[in-house]
């Protein structure tokens, strides 16, 4: 019989790893289109919070509410960091340039200056501490299942996070933008000769991704109900580990990697203090670099 | 009657001038066929009508309109496809899906259109793009350009590194699709297959159009014969 500990453990590392791999989809999304690593995407995760606690101190909407104004604000977020750190370092189209390392090195420093800039603008606006929720918000409400206490939230994480992922492998396969966005992660230069809008797909991607991340925002938000400028950061770290384990631009490869640093992370907080616990992702990390460069399932990954 | 005429065109990119005033004229239906060594510009002419590359000088125009500066997607919207150098499918995505990319919902009528052209393919529609064979790609490529019915068709070298037969193949289908209405400039290094199926053919030096005229013209020039028709050019 398992000590229904480990259960519980595994429960809240499910939903740890769940978080992670919404967020880690948009890292994903990016870096198969452009080959670059969007450092603003831990802000994107802290303005869904924002704007999800917002939207309840303003007017208390029901929780359905809540997610669509977060996703159409994570949606909005990822427009606007694409207009202005991304498409000004892409003005030459040729398949050397598209992807370029030289766009690579100015993308990751103007990402890494908008995610300075959005935290600082947001410490400066609520100051840095955690920010007041109404209670009734937080999705943290005991439910007792025979021995195994979880909480509301494992569940309504659980049920969002799949119907994303659902959703968005539906996307990938089945529509056209999906297909658009499939095409410049396979061959940038091939989706120019087929007529696709390659400016357009890539702000899709990043609206995409950021709605994803700005979610993980808001669900963590409420689970902990912790929402403070800086908290994109550590998980943006894990998703990133997470990108990395999947094989930089395998989506069900990140999902699978988040998920298991979810769970590794909790059940690791048995035997060491939860401050360590972080250092699961980084041990993680190091491990994949070594004895895996290409990924955890790289052999044969497809981008996308 | 030109579907599509090139005037003046130049292309410079950082330091390097790439092309230096190329004109030519690819008349409706016809096949004008473009020839050169390795490295003399002819892809980039090609990537500059469909708008990859953009010329610092001269005019595309298409059906009379001026295409320069025009987006990639809009060129491809107008009707000009390419079958382009290095194939560019999309490997990882399967052969149907690489044709039925980038052209709305799917059009059944032009698929099978396309798959009566390549039967091979059509044992194929659900594998990967990338399991396929050097000359399936190349086909592949083709019909994915063909799908979109378009009015003019580029081709960059289709039968760069193909097996004798497909070379046949591919050239005969040129004429084919030719005979359906399509208006083709062809880029290729095979001047001898080129020649017989081109009603107009140019020749490009460093950038530059050194020969231009008929393909008979042409095929029957001692300096054409002696750099591309002669010695093993003219054996594959
Ligand atoms: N993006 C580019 N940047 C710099 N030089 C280029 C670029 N594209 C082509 N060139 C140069 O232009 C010349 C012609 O190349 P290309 O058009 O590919 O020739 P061809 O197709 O006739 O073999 C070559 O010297 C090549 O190095
Ligand atoms: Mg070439």
């Amino acid at each position: 019989m398992i000590d229904p500990y480990y259960l519980q453990q595994l429960t809240i590392g499910i939903s740890l790893g769940m978080v992670y791999a919404l967020m880690a989809i948009g890292f994903t999304l990016i870096f198969g289109v452009l080959n670059v690593v969007n450092f603003a995407h831990g802000e994107v995760y802290t303005i869904g919070a924002f704007a999800g606690i917002m939207a309840i101190a303003a007017f208390g909407p029901p929780f359905l509410v809540i997610v669509f104004i977060v996703l159409a604000v994570g949606a909005l977020a990822g427009f606007s960091l694409e207009r202005v750190a991304f498409r000004p370092f892409r003005r030459f189209s040729d398949e050397a340039s598209l992807k370029s390392r030289a766009m690579r090195e100015a993308t990751l420093m103007s990402s890494l200056a908008m995610s300075i800039i959005a935290r600082e603008a947001m410490e400066l606006l609520f100051g840095s501490e955690f920010q007041t929720i109404d209670i009734g918000y937080l999705i943290n409400k005991p439910i007792s299942l025979g021995p195994v206490t979880i909480v509301n939230g494992d569940i309504i994480i659980f049920v969002v996070s799949v119907l994303m992922l659902g959703g968005l492998q539906w996307l990938l396969k089945y529509s056209a933008i999906g297909l658009s966005i499939r095409a410049v992660s396979n061959n940038p230069l091939g989706a120019k000769y087929v007529g696709i809008n390659t400016d357009r797909t890539i702000v899709l991607t990043f609206v995409i991704g950021s709605m994803m991340g700005a979610l993980a925002g808001i669900l963590v938000g409420l689970y902990y109900g912790a929402v403070f400028p800086s908290m994109g950061f550590i998980p943006g770290v894990k998703a990133f580990v997470a990108m990395v384990m999947g094989g930089l631009s395998s989506i069900p490869g990140a999902v699978i990697a988040a998920l298991v640093l979810g769970v590794a992370e909790s059940l690791s907080t048995t035997f060491v203090s939860s401050v360590w616990a972080d250092m699961v992702a980084y041990l993680f990390l190091i491990v994949t670099l070594v004895f895996f460069p290409q990924g955890l399932f790289g052999a044969r990954r497809e981008r996308v | 009657m030109n579907v599509l005429e090139i005037a003046n065109l130049s292309l410079r990119i950082g330091v390097q001038d790439i092309l230096h005033d190329i004109s030519l004229d690819v008349a409706e239906k016809g096949i004008y066929a473009i020839l050169g060594a390795n490295g003399v510009g002819k892809t980039s002419l090609m990537r500059c009508i469909s708008g990859i590359y953009h010329p610092t000088g001269g005019e595309i125009r298409y059906e009379g309109k001026n295409i320069v500066g025009l987006k990639s997607h809009q060129i491809v919207d107008l009707g000009i496809l390419q079958a382009p150098e290095g194939r560019q499918i999309f490997s990882n995505m399967s052969v149907l899906e690489n044709l039925t990319i980038g052209g709305g919902p799917l059009k059944t009528a032009e698929l099978d259109r396309v798959l009566g052209l390549f039967p091979k393919l059509k044992e194929r529609l659900k594998q990967g793009a990338g399991s396929l064979s050097g000359g399936e790609q190349q086909m592949l490529c083709i019909g994915r350009a063909l799908m979109r019915r378009p009015k003019v068709l580029l081709l960059d070298e289709p039968s760069l590194g193909l097996a004798p037969m497909l070379v046949r193949f591919i050239f005969d289908l040129v004429e084919e699709i030719r005979a359906q209405g399509y208006s083709i400039l062809i880029v290729e290094q095979n001047a001898k297959a080129a020649l017989r199926i081109a009603d107009r053919a140019a020749v490009i030096e460093g950038g530059k159009i050194v020969m231009e005229g008929s393909a008979k013209e042409l095929a029957s020039d001692s300096r054409v014969a002696d750099a591309y028709l002669g010695g093993h050019v003219a054996a594959h």
